[in-house]
């Protein structure tokens, strides 16, 4: 008995050794990666928190020039600029996404397969995602020329008189909106391709015995397992065309008037131009709260599709 | 290359020793030639041998105070930031070997496209860094010209500053803090209006309009006698910040208050946005979509019969064959009034933290001077501040038709005393102006809401008071 209770006792303690030693090997590969995202992510994060309850421009003062609550942020929310540049931003990037998601899959399904061509076909198609978007806004505003414009001309070669693109704030916005669409639709194809192209043939080939006719077994089979990957896929699509500035800028720098201001393009003046941090801080926070609206929305509808 | 510039020395030196040039004049073209410093101080020497000094004044000339300077500066180290535009940063990369072998300073350029630039150079000045010893700057960097060193004393000590045109060495075209200097312009280029002589000779009318209202009433005119695919006027609306050009030309009041905000008098405000919007009536279908560039080519296309532009944007262009279907059919206008011309002027300045002032002064000095004024001008087509330019005999035979009235207007500008958000509150509203979603006195109202929120610089303050554009 006493023997049983000493090896107990000394398993004990050896596990308690070994636990003490994996907690310091543990703690040597932690501690440096959490300095890291401290560093990186959260002090950043707890900076602009500060400098958005700060007044500071930094063309008046060196430093910020003191605690002044929520005004920033009042200040933002109740400017019509901002107002309508969230307004923008929301039709841009629902615009645009929806139209992605459609084509991205209706293109993947319509060049599924291994054969040369149909490679050949999707490394075309995936050419405009490797653009940068400076030049593909730049590109773009040429193509939208409505003197000398390849789609007003095309549009004339049909019989239609096509629009002012640029001149017009709705045009100006659908431009937005068609880039957008040009440049990142080959992102969804890439992403939906290769999520096709892992379901099993077991389950089509059920399905198909089963009397499914392909447009069934895409419904039934196919979308629900691909679903998660779409949502995935839509949330960062949302994300990046809210965050996106460069195409806008070289599109239509915004205009005409504030047609295509997006919020990002509001930050970006409030801060790198004008130098109002303390309001460009809050924005952003503003911001993050839209961004984090649309991820909470994108959980929620994966949730629901898992359990449906 | 060597027999070619051992010609230039020769006639210079030869122009030195029969008075056709001064002394000042002599050192930059040598310079451009790509002489040395040393080099020169002996060819100036062995001149001063032959002819007596008979001003004794003349020996100190700014130049040669450079020269006697350049030993103690020898070593130090400065950098320059410009535009990254491929002209006046090409420009001083091709300077820079000879000042460096000439005065023993290096320099590192630093070219940022415009944007990043005022960021670059705002942010530099504003948090005392002096990373930047010189600055190329205009005026929407004035919220920190406090941060810039005053040049008033090194320009009377090197009497620089000769040769410009009157109103580029004042307030507006010079940048100013606290009544003292801290920039010196080395580019200008003032709004103007270029029109079809043949076009206008066809019509029966004449470019000698005072007024916008003139100039409608031509446009008016040619409507009606202008083939269908021409129209009378052709500007870049689709350029949103560029339409404030036609706003202040065609607007002649104040638009700082005496408080020191900003808000324009309504009424004349009312009236130039009209003009504005009337102009636009006369440009092609697309008037309200067109870019610089495409604005450009309706006019280079002979689709236009006059264009409101930038002349430097399009004056090279216009008079090359390969490019325009214009050449030799285009004249310079007057550029309407009873506002002012919207004038672009770039200067350089020092940053209040350099190091090293002296050495940073030698390089504006060298960067900024007639010679280079058109030399710069007429390789890379960056508008010179310098009269002497508009009135060199050589230039004047290929430019009869635009330098006469491009200098006359140059001496009509005026800086636009607005930060970059007052300014983007502004065109940004023209811009809703122009689709139709405001009317002209719903602009002014947006206008003054925005400004309501924002502080006028000091150095704008002063600016506008100078310019007569502050009410009283």
């Amino acid at each position: 008995m006493e023997r049983t209770a000493s090896i107990a006792s000394q398993r004990h303690s050896r596990r308690r050794l070994r636990l003490s030693h994996d907690w310091a090997w543990l703690l040597a590969f932690v501690i440096p990666a959490f300095l890291v995202v401290v560093v990186v992510q959260f002090y950043p994060l707890a900076y602009s928190l500060f400098l958005s309850v700060q007044d500071w421009t930094l063309t008046k003062s060196q430093q910020p020039e003191g605690f002044v609550g929520l005004t920033n942020f009042t200040k933002v929310l109740g400017d019509s600029v901002f107002r309508r540049a969230v307004r923008n931003s929301l039709y841009i990037s629902g615009g645009a996404v929806g139209v992605e998601l459609f084509l991205g899959i209706s293109l993947a399904y319509l060049t599924l397969g291994s054969r040369w061509s149909m490679r050949v076909v999707r490394t075309i198609l995936i050419l405009p995602m490797v653009i940068a978007p400076v030049a593909a806004g730049t590109m773009w505003r040429m193509l939208l020329n409505s003197r000398a414009g390849l789609f007003n001309y095309l549009l004339n070669f049909v019989g239609i008189q096509g629009p002012k693109w640029l001149a017009s704030p709705d045009w100006a916005l659908v431009a937005v909106i068609l880039l957008d669409i040009w440049q990142w639709t080959p992102f969804v194809l890439v992403v939906v391709a290769a999520g096709a192209a892992g379901i099993p043939d077991e389950l089509l080939e059920s399905a198909a015995i089963d009397g499914a006719s392909r447009w069934q077994a895409f419904q039934k089979v196919e979308l629900p397992l691909l679903t998660p990957v779409l949502l995935l896929t839509a949330m960062f699509r949302l994300l990046e065309s809210l965050l996106s500035l460069d195409s806008v800028y070289s599109l239509t720098f915004g205009g005409p008037g504030y047609a295509t201001y997006t919020l990002t393009f509001f930050i970006y003046t409030l801060g790198l131009q004008n130098f109002n941090f303390g309001r460009a801080a809050a924005a952003s926070w503003l911001f993050m709260a839209v961004a984090a609206g649309v991820i909470a929305l994108v959980f929620w509808l994966h949730r629901r599709s898992d359990i449906s | 290359m060597r027999s070619e510039r051992n010609n230039a020395v020769r006639v210079v030196t030869d122009d030195l020793r029969q008075g056709r040039i001064t002394r000042r004049q002599f050192m930059g073209r040598m310079v451009a030639a790509g002489v040395g410093l040393s080099a020169i101080n002996a060819i100036l020497a062995a001149c001063a041998a032959v002819e007596a000094p008979a001003d004794p004044s003349a020996v100190s000339t700014g130049s040669q105070d450079a020269a006697a300077e350049a030993p103690s500066l020898a070593g130090s180290e400065i950098t320059a930031t410009y535009m990254q535009s491929g002209t006046y940063d090409v420009a001083a990369e091709t300077l820079k070997p000879t000042f460096e072998s000439d005065t023993g300073i290096t320099v590192n350029l630093v070219a940022a496209p415009f944007t990043v630039l005022v960021q670059r150079n705002i942010t530099d000045l504003t948090t005392q860094t002096g990373e930047f010893d010189v600055m190329s700057l205009s005026l929407w960097e004035a919220s920190a010209f406090q941060h810039l060193q005053p040049l008033d004393d090194l320009v009377a000590r090197d009497g620089f500053g000769e040769d410009y045109i009157p109103a580029l060495w004042a307030p507006g075209g010079s940048v100013f803090y606290g009544g003292q200097r801290v920039g010196v312009p080395y580019s200008a280029d003032a709004y103007g209006v270029l029109y079809r002589s043949d076009l206008f000779e066809e019509a029966g009318v004449t470019a000698d309009w005072e007024t916008w209202d003139d100039l409608l009433a031509v446009a008016e005119t040619l409507k009606g006698k202008l083939p269908d695919n021409v129209a009378p006027i052709v500007f870049s609306f689709g350029a949103p910040e560029q339409s404030t050009a036609i706003f202040y030309g065609a607007y002649p009041g104040t638009y700082v208050t005496a408080e020191n905000t900003w808000a324009v008098e309504r009424d004349l405000g009312a009236k130039a946005l009209e003009v504005v919007q009337r102009v636009a009536d006369y440009g092609p279908s697309d008037a309200l979509a067109l870019s610089i560039d495409e604005a450009n080519a309706v006019f280079l296309q002979g689709k236009a019969a006059m264009i409101i532009c930038w002349p430097s944007f399009i004056r090279a262009a216009a008079d090359n064959p390969e490019q325009s279907a214009v050449v030799g059919k285009w004249q310079m206008g007057s550029f309407p009034g009873p506002g002012f011309i919207f004038l672009s002027a770039w200067n350089l300045a020092i940053s209040k933290y350099s190091k090293n002032i002296e050495a940073a002064w030698e390089w504006i000095k060298a960067y900024t001077n007639p010679q280079n004024g058109k030399d710069f001008m007429t390789t890379y087509g960056i508008g010179s501040p310098f009269a002497s330019t508009y009135e060199d005999a050589e230039l004047l035979q290929m430019h009869s038709h635009d330098f006469p009235q491009q200098k006359a207007n140059l001496n009509r500008t005026k800086g636009v005393a607005l930060t970059f958000a007052a300014f983007e509150i502004q065109f940004r509203n023209m811009g809703e102006m122009m689709t139709g979603a405001l009317t002209p006195t719903e602009v002014i109202e947006r206008w003054h809401e925005g400004w309501a929120e924002l502080t006028v610089p000091q150095a704008l303050i002063e600016l506008a008071e100078a310019q007569g554009q502050k009410a009283s």
